[in-house]
């Protein structure tokens, strides 16, 4: 049995899929893109060796930093905006009994199966200035001037309005399994001294889903960093760069402006980023916990 | 009494505006998708009203007929079945074999394998697209399932070692080390009596690839150039360059792709919010 257990080639053969997988598809490819970011490979022809120079005019980019200010712009729409509606409408959501809860939980999460290419081109009509939805909308309550949404100035809140639309679904539903999974016991309790409704959600279902809304953070500002999709069909980061996001600039800068080693500095840099923030956000969060248990 | 009744009253409205609360939240889900619904069936020249919703003169099926026709509905629906489904059992055999070395087996590396294996699911996936598109285009894989499939499975997979394994440690080991000891060997012992115990987290690992997956057009549009493996986000994206004076068919067109996800959604209600729960909540 134990010989069975640890016989070298069974586990070779078992995990190597998976290995080869990962070398193949993300650890070759990033090792590559270190090297195109040391050139000034146009995507076709020769590329010739340039050191550190796409790191240096990066950190001088001013498009750059805008794409990283979105991204935060938008982890904050997600956290200040989108989740604490979601917890309030799971809460909601879980009073209600039979056939309604479901279908509400239901309708919230459609949008969340439908392609994002559907989505982005939906709302592109949504916003057109001649017979966009959110202008006739604005007709109907008597306002009579023709909102340009995609127009500088307002086209990055027009982006995260989308985003948060689209992705309120799902984090309703962590939440709603999150409130679900708490033990109706301590409701009863609570009922029982006397606690409305307003007590009862603040001091026993925010509480006890702190570890739960500690994963969505996380993973709403992952998220955030890694946008992409929506933005490339809505705007492609117009006008101007004013909604541009750090993938879709790397994307833009290779196979529009033809500066295939600088796309991939960004990549690199891109990547970077998210490994930074996974591990702090899961440091931050972890310590806390433990802080607390040694209280 | 009367005390008691001036509560109830109190709860009764306080219970409908709750209920009002969900309703306005449930319209602005779900009436950006109604109003494309109700634009896809007018002409082109009705659109342009100041109304939120037309009543059409005439409904025009036909839009829909030219959006299955010239939007190649079917080659699109079955190309991107075909790649989510091979994706989705790649990534749970590859998985359920990776995880079944890591949580059962005695080796040293084997923590070490987890987390290379884990770290996946850190890195966005957009930031492989330039370098896989000189890879591909070196080797001959673009426009080729290939093109799609690496990448699906690569960046699917992550999420499935860490479902998986975490259900497997949680399966006894009594039922297998009888089976060893009646001589069945390593592989056919996963296939025939893990994989039948790991049905729940197997549908979890499922809808989960197939949501990452289904909607993913960012690869499809870099490594693909002919129809032959083009998915179904492509109806949308091609009909807008071909029809950009016709809006009501491009509403069509959408409507139409819409369609399949919103029908399984529907019909796959319960487990797909279980499986998104426990994948969310554990990823």
């Amino acid at each position: 049995m134990k010989k069975l257990y640890s016989n070298k080639w069974v586990i070779l053969s078992l995990v190597a899929p998976g290995i080869l997988t990962f070398i193949a598809a993300i650890l070759a490819p990033i090792c590559l893109s270190v090297y195109y970011s040391l050139t000034d490979f146009s995507g076709m022809g020769n590329a010739a060796f340039i050191g550190m120079e796409n790191y240096k005019d990066l950190v001088k980019d001013a498009a750059f930093w805008t794409a990283l200010k979105n991204s935060i712009l938008l982890a904050l729409g997600f956290i200040i905006i989108q989740h604490p509606l979601a917890i309030i409408t799971a809460a909601i959501l879980d009073k209600l009994q039979g056939k309604a809860e479901g279908i509400f939980r239901c309708i919230y999460f459609i949008p969340n199966v439908i392609s994002v290419a559907i989505i982005a081109y939906l709302w592109k009509f949504i916003y057109n200035p001649s017979f966009g939805l959110l202008n006739n909308i604005l007709h109907f309550f008597g306002y009579t001037k023709d909102v340009n949404w995609l127009g500088s100035g307002m086209a990055i809140w027009s982006v995260l309005i989308v985003l948060i639309w689209h992705g309120f679904g799902w984090g309703m539903l962590i939440y709603y399994t999150g409130i679900k999974n708490i033990d109706p016991v301590l409701y009863e309790a609570a009922a029982i001294d006397g606690a409305d409704a307003k007590v009862t959600f603040f001091r026993i279902t925010l509480p006890l889903m702190k570890p739960v809304i500690q994963v969505n953070v996380t993973l709403a500002i992952i998220a955030a960093l890694k946008q992409m999709e929506t933005v490339y069909l809505l705007t492609n980061g117009g006008p101007g760069n004013e909604t541009q996001f750090l993938a879709n600039y790397l994307y833009k800068q290779a196979f529009s402006s033809f500066k295939y080693g600088y796309g991939n500095a960004i990549s690199v840099v891109f990547i970077m980023i998210c490994l930074a923030a996974t591990v702090l956000l899961n440091k931050i969060f972890q310590d806390r916990s433990l802080k607390k248990e040694v209280r | 009494m009367d005390f008691a009744g001036k509560n109830h009253k109190k709860q009764a409205v306080g219970k409908t505006l709750l209920m009002l609360c969900l309703i306005f939240i449930a319209i602005i889900q779900i009436f950006p998708l109604i109003w494309l619904f109700d634009f896809s069936l007018a002409s082109s020249n009705e659109l342009f009203t100041n109304g939120l919703l037309i009543i059409p003169k005439k409904i025009l099926w036909n839009n829909y007929v030219k959006a299955f026709i010239d939007g190649h509905f079917l080659l699109y629906l079955k190309n991107s079945l075909l790649i989510n489904t091979l994706a989705v059992i790649l990534v749970l055999i590859i998985s359920i074999m990776a995880s079944f070395a890591i949580t059962r087996m005695s080796w040293k590396l084997s923590p070490v394998v987890r987390n290379i294996l884990l770290l996946g699911m850190m890195i966005p996936i957009h930031a492989t697209i330039l370098p896989n598109f000189q890879i591909y285009n070196k080797l001959g894989l673009t426009d080729t399932i290939w093109a799609l499939l690496i990448p699906y499975v690569a960046f699917s997979l992550p999420q499935g070692v860490f479902l998986t394994s975490s259900f497997m440690e949680s399966i006894p080991k009594e039922l297998e080390e009888a089976a060893l000891i009646d001589g069945c060997n390593i592989y056919r012992m996963i296939a025939v009596i893990i994989t039948p115990m790991m049905k729940a987290s197997i549908a979890t690992v499922s809808i989960m690839t197939y949501l990452n997956n289904w909607n993913e057009f960012m690869m499809a549009s870099t490594f693909l150039s002919s129809k032959t493996w083009k998915t179904l986000p492509f109806s949308v994206l091609e009909f807008t360059g071909e029809y950009s004076s016709n809006y009501a068919v491009q509403f069509a067109v959408m409507a139409l792709t819409a369609l399949p996800a919103i029908v399984i959604y529907v019909l796959l209600n319960k487990h797909i919010t279980k499986g998104v729960a426990a994948g969310a909540v554990k990823g």
